[in-house]
């Protein structure tokens, strides 16, 4: 009897030693995939006089891995689109219980949209700032697999997208970004045998191992009107178009909307049969050179330019004229 | 048995028995008591909304495992001797994914510091690292302990425990 005591007493020492070892880590995700349950029992009693305690034999169980992952928009205004791209930010959290990549896909064609924008750039915040820092940031082919998630752990994706000509000033369309889990996906309890991290099983989880989140553009374009008019003042003082009329032309230029017409510029021809008048090129009615100088107006042989530059829509309307002759 | 069989004894069983803490099942033929742990799964499917339940050995059926799985954790023990066994008591210290339910919480001695002290949930408080404290929870039970006066001679039974894989 005095042996057995002994004999168990050291094999308790060693197992509890072994039990402390094993910490205490914090479960975020839930237990991670791999990760084995090993329980024994220890239990004390009398025979007679004497105390023993004896233990278990120690049960292992293995966690396999699920997959999970979700997908949330962090930006929720709309994002303006117009003469520049619209920069998209998501953030792609893996919900699963081991480390997992996910495959990225950004899709502008979302049902409902007024116009379709153009997908220019996936990118990842390589930095983690959240701003899409061109050079820094990886730019990654539509639909290719993220780097390695930690479960828990969270990544921004960007998407990068144009408006189309054809948007109009206020319309809107939406942007999605679906995460799916290069380990799989597919109705939930779905197993990918030695799929998972360190080779152990993978379930898809309630996720079906995608997720995706829309975010939306607003058109934000400058939309310009052109009326062009004319006058004409004849030799003998009246208003016919006779050979040696003046004719004066004036075009408005009107632009409207919550965008601005990025280098705006004028050009009209000469008709067939008349002849430039120089020096008569004006803008709101200040003159303007006819050489190609630093005003913002040339004149050529066969029609004038003015540059209105970078104009915002509901800004005063910009005025140009310049006068022929009937030959 | 002279002294110095005695101590022959001691020191293979040292061996032995050392091996085995880390390794296969310590079922020496000689222990008083038969001690078997088993983790089982408590498998839930739920057909047309009809829940069911059914406890499985995953090491025998490989259903999977995963957080939020439902464990029943077992020790089956029998006397081996031809003598009562008395004051026996049960310690199982709860491997740190597990989680043990409310309703398993309701039914032992529990200890919330590892062991060192015991008592019914609802009388046990945990101290948060700015020596805050509050009432303990399920989460919290580091170690299930129960108690039997005693075990008949080649009496058999079965102690068993529910949890969650956190």
């Amino acid at each position: 009897m005095l042996a057995m005591r002994g004999i168990h007493h050291i094999c308790i020492a060693g197992a509890m030693a072994t039990g402390l070892a094993l910490g205490h880590p914090a479960w975020a995700t839930g237990t991670l995939a791999g990760t084995l349950i090993q329980n024994s029992a220890i239990v004390t009693f009398n025979i007679g006089a004497g105390t023993i305690t004896q233990r278990s034999n120690t049960n292992v169980v293995k966690v396999d891995q699920v997959i999970g992952v979700a997908v949330t928009p962090l930006v929720t205004a709309s994002v303006p689109v117009g003469a520049s791209p619209a920069t998209l930010t998501y953030q792609v959290t893996n919900t699963g219980n081991g480390a997992d990549s996910f495959d990225l896909t950004g899709a502008p064609s979302v049902a409902g949209n007024a116009f379709t924008t153009t997908l220019q750039t996936v990118a990842i915040d390589s930095n983690g700032n959240g701003i899409y820092d061109a050079g820094v940031d990886t730019v990654i082919t539509n639909g290719a697999a993220s780097q390695v998630i930690a479960p828990d752990a969270t990544i921004k994706v960007f998407l990068i997208v144009a408006a189309p000509a054809s948007a109009t000033d206020g319309q809107t369309s939406q942007v999605r970004l679906t995460a799916t889990s290069a380990t799989g996906s597919g109705t939930p309890g779905t197993l990918f045998a030695g799929k998972g991290v360190g080779g152990v099983d993978a379930l898809v989880g309630l996720s079906g191992g995608t997720g995706n989140a829309l975010e939306t553009v607003q058109a934000s374009v400058a939309q310009v009107a052109l009326t062009k008019s004319a006058t004409i003042v004849d030799p003998y003082g009246g208003g016919t178009a006779v050979s040696g009329s003046v004719v004066t032309y004036s075009i408005v230029a009107h632009t409207s909307g919550s965008g601005t017409a990025a280098g705006l510029t004028v050009t009209d021809a000469f008709p067939t049969g008349t002849t430039y008048q120089p020096g008569t090129m004006t803008l709101n009615g200040t003159g303007l050179t006819d050489a190609a100088d630093a005003d913002a107006g040339t004149a050529s042989a066969t029609g004038i330019t003015v540059l209105l530059g970078n104009v915002a829509g509901g800004s005063a309307d910009k005025t140009v004229t310049f006068q022929v002759k009937i030959n | 048995m002279t002294m110095i069989n005695f101590k022959g004894m001691l020191k293979i069983g040292v061996v032995s028995l050392a091996a085995l803490c880390v390794s296969a099942p310590a079922l020496a033929a000689n222990d008083p008591l038969t001690l078997v742990s088993k983790q089982l799964l408590d498998k839930v499917t739920t057909v047309d909304g009809k829940v069911t339940h059914q406890i499985v050995d995953p090491s025998v059926t490989h259903d999977k495992v995963v957080p939020g799985s439902h464990i029943v954790v077992v020790l089956e023990y029998h006397n081996n001797l031809a003598q009562p066994i008395s004051n026996f008591e049960y310690k199982d210290p709860l491997p740190a994914p597990l989680m043990l339910s409310d309703d398993s919480a309701g039914e032992f001695d529990v200890s919330v510091d590892g062991g060192k002290t015991f008592g019914k949930l609802s009388n046990l408080v945990v101290t948060d690292a700015k020596g805050a404290t509050r009432a303990a929870e399920a989460g919290d039970v580091t170690t299930v302990k129960l108690v039997i006066p005693q075990i008949a001679p080649g009496a058999s039974g079965k102690i068993e425990f529910h949890a969650t894989v956190r």
